[in-house]
C-alpha cells in the first residue's frame, strides 16, 4: 500500500502528536542515536580518500532518500499510522512558523547557548537528550536565520534554478561542480554565493543542523523530505533523464572508487541507486 | 525499476479449506518496509575504497603549517598527521580545541571544513579551527566522536567512550 508524505502545515492535530510521539519512542528506544551516528560516519570531505556516499557525491539524492526511509521504518515499527513530513520551507519561512510550533518541533534555541527551551524536544522535558553530539551538549539547540549575521532561507527561484537543469550531475561529482541537478539541490555554491537550497536551510537553522550531529534535530527528516520531493518533480520534469553517472568513472580522472555509479551498492545499503530511482509505490508526496 | 511493493505475489492459500484470496490483500506498511529493508538492519561497516589523488593535493603545502595558540581562551592546536602517505590529498590532521579534538575535512578545491560546521570552508586548518570555536561558543566542549582520520569511524558507539573530563 502506498503510503502518503504530508506538508506538515497540513497535519491535524492527532497527526503531529502521533508523530512527535513516534520519534520520542524511537529516541528512547536508542535508535535514533544509531541514525544520528550513522549520518556523522558517512560524513566525509571530497578532497580526502575513500568512497563518499552521502554528501559531495551524485548519491546525495538517494543515499538520504534510503535514509529517510529507514527512520520512517522505525517510526512505523511505533505507529504505523506515522509518516514523515516535509517542510517547504520557500513557503514556511518564519522562525514562529511551523514547524517551529509547540505542537511539533519547538522553537528557537535561546540566546547565549542557543538551547531549545520549548516543544517536545527541549531537554528539559526529559526526553530528547543529545547523546551522539559534536559537543558536550545534552540539550538541542537551534540559531534560527543565524542571529549573529542573519540569512534569509532559500526561496522558491532557488529551488527553480536547480529543478530546471536537465542533467543530474557531471564530472568531477563532487562538491565543486556549478552544473547538474544533484549539485544545484545539495547546495555548493561558489564563495560569492555559499549556501543553496538544502545547505543553505541547514546553515539558516544552524546549532545542531550546522555540523556532524544535525540528524539531532528532528527537523533534519522534514528538510531531507523536502529535498527527496524536490528530486521527483525534477525527475518528472525532465523524464529522459537519470541519475549519473550511469557507469563507474574510468581510472585516472581522480573519481574511481569514490563515487557510487548508477548499479553500485550504495553503503551501508544493498540497495544501488537505479533501485532507488523510482519509490512510487513505496509513498508519494501530497 | 527494483524498488517495489507490487508485483510480489501475496495472495496466498491459508490452508486446507480455506480460499484463496481472489484479489491481493492490501499490504501493510510494515510488509512494504520488509520488502524494501528485506536484508534486515543497517550494515554499519565503514566502506574504504581506493582512491587516487588529484590536482587539489598540489594546494595542500601551502597550508601545511602547524598552530598552537590561544584563540578567544581556547587553546587550539593543530599539526598534518606524520603518517601523511595513508592520504592521498593530506586531509589528515591532528586538531584539538582544548586538548579535545576537533575532525577537520577537506574539499577537492583544497579548503577546510569542520565538524562544527558543515558548511563553511576555509582555506587553512587553522582558520577551520578558529571559526569552529567561533561556533562553539564559551562554555561548551567538544565530544569525541569524530571519524578517525581515514575517515572510516568507529564501528561501534564512539559516544561512549568520550572524552568528556
Amino acid at each position: 500500500m502506498v503510503y502518503v508524505r504530508k506538508n506538515v502545515n497540513k497535519l491535524t492535530a492527532t497527526e503531529k502528536r502521533r508523530f512527535v510521539e513516534a520519534l520520542l519512542e524511537v529516541k528512547r528506544r536508542g535508535e535514533y542515536d544509531e541514525f544520528v551516528r550513522l549520518h556523522i560516519r558517512h560524513f566525509r570531505g571530497d578532497g580526502e580518500r575513500g568512497l563518499r556516499a552521502a554528501h559531495m557525491t551524485p548519491s546525495f539524492l538517494p543515499w538520504h532518500r534510503m535514509f529517510v526511509l529507514e527512520l520512517e521504518n522505525a517510526l512505523i515499527r511505533v505507529d504505523d499510522s506515522v509518516t514523515v513530513p516535509y517542510w517547504d520551507w520557500t513557503r514556511d519561512r518564519s522562525a514562529t512558523s511551523v514547524p517551529w510550533t509547540n505542537d511539533l518541533l519547538g522553537g528557537n534555541g535561546r540566546r547565549g547557548d542557543r538551547q531549545v527551551m520549548t516543544g517536545p524536544f527541549a531537554y528539559r522535558n526529559g526526553r530528547w537528550t543529545i547523546r551522539a553530539g559534536v559537543t558536550d551538549d545534552r540539550f538541542l539547540t537551534r540559531d534560527l536565520g543565524r542571529s549573529r549575521n542573519p540569512i534569509n532561507l532559500p526561496t522558491k527561484a532557488d529551488l527553480d534554478r536547480a529543478l530546471k537543469d536537465p542533467v543530474y550531475d557531471v564530472a568531477p561529482w563532487d562538491s565543486t561542480v556549478t552544473k547538474g541537478f544533484r549539485n544545484k539541490m545539495e547546495g555548493w555554491g561558489p564563495d560569492s554565493n555559499p549556501w543553496l537550497n538544502h545547505n543553505r536551510v541547514h546553515r539558516w537553522v544552524g546549532g545542531a543542523m550546522l555540523g556532524g550531529g544535525s540528524v539531532n534535530d528532528p527537523v533534519f527528516w522534514l528538510v531531507h523530505a523536502f529535498v527527496d520531493m524536490q528530486w521527483q518533480r525534477w525527475q518528472r520534469r525532465h523524464r529522459n533523464h537519470r541519475y549519473l553517472p550511469a557507469r563507474p568513472p574510468g581510472r585516472g580522472r581522480g573519481q574511481d572508487g569514490r563515487i557510487v555509479a548508477r548499479h553500485e551498492r550504495l553503503p551501508p545499503w544493498d540497495v544501488t541507486p537505479d533501485e532507488l530511482e523510482d519509490v512510487s509505490s513505496i509513498y508519494q508526496y501530497a | 525499476m527494483a524498488v517495489s511493493a507490487d508485483g510480489v505475489s501475496v495472495g496466498a492459500v491459508q490452508g486446507a479449506g480455506t480460499q484463496v484470496d481472489s484479489e491481493p490483500r492490501k499490504r501493510t506498511r510494515r510488509e512494504v518496509a520488509r520488502l524494501l529493508f528485506g536484508s534486515g538492519a543497517v550494515a554499519l561497516t565503514p566502506v574504504l575504497a581506493g582512491s587516487r589523488p588529484s590536482q587539489s593535493a598540489n594546494r595542500q603545502r601551502h597550508t601545511d603549517i602547524p598552530f598552537d595558540e590561544t584563540y578567544r581562551g581556547r587553546h587550539i592546536q593543530g599539526a598534518p598527521l606524520p603518517l601523511h602517505g595513508l592520504s592521498a590529498l593530506g586531509a589528515d590532521w591532528r586538531v584539538t580545541v582544548d586538548g579535545h579534538p576537533l575532525h577537520l575535512m577537506r574539499r577537492a578545491d583544497g579548503t577546510w571544513l569542520s565538524m562544527l560546521d558543515h558548511y563553511s570552508w576555509y582555506g587553512t586548518p587553522l582558520e577551520a579551527t578558529r571559526a569552529a570555536v567561533d561556533e562553539l561558543g564559551p562554555g561548551r566542549r567538544l565530544r569525541y566522536m569524530a571519524p578517525g582520520p581515514l575517515g572510516g569511524g568507529h564501528p561501534h558507539g564512539e559516544a561512549e567512550h568520550g572524552v568528556r573530563a
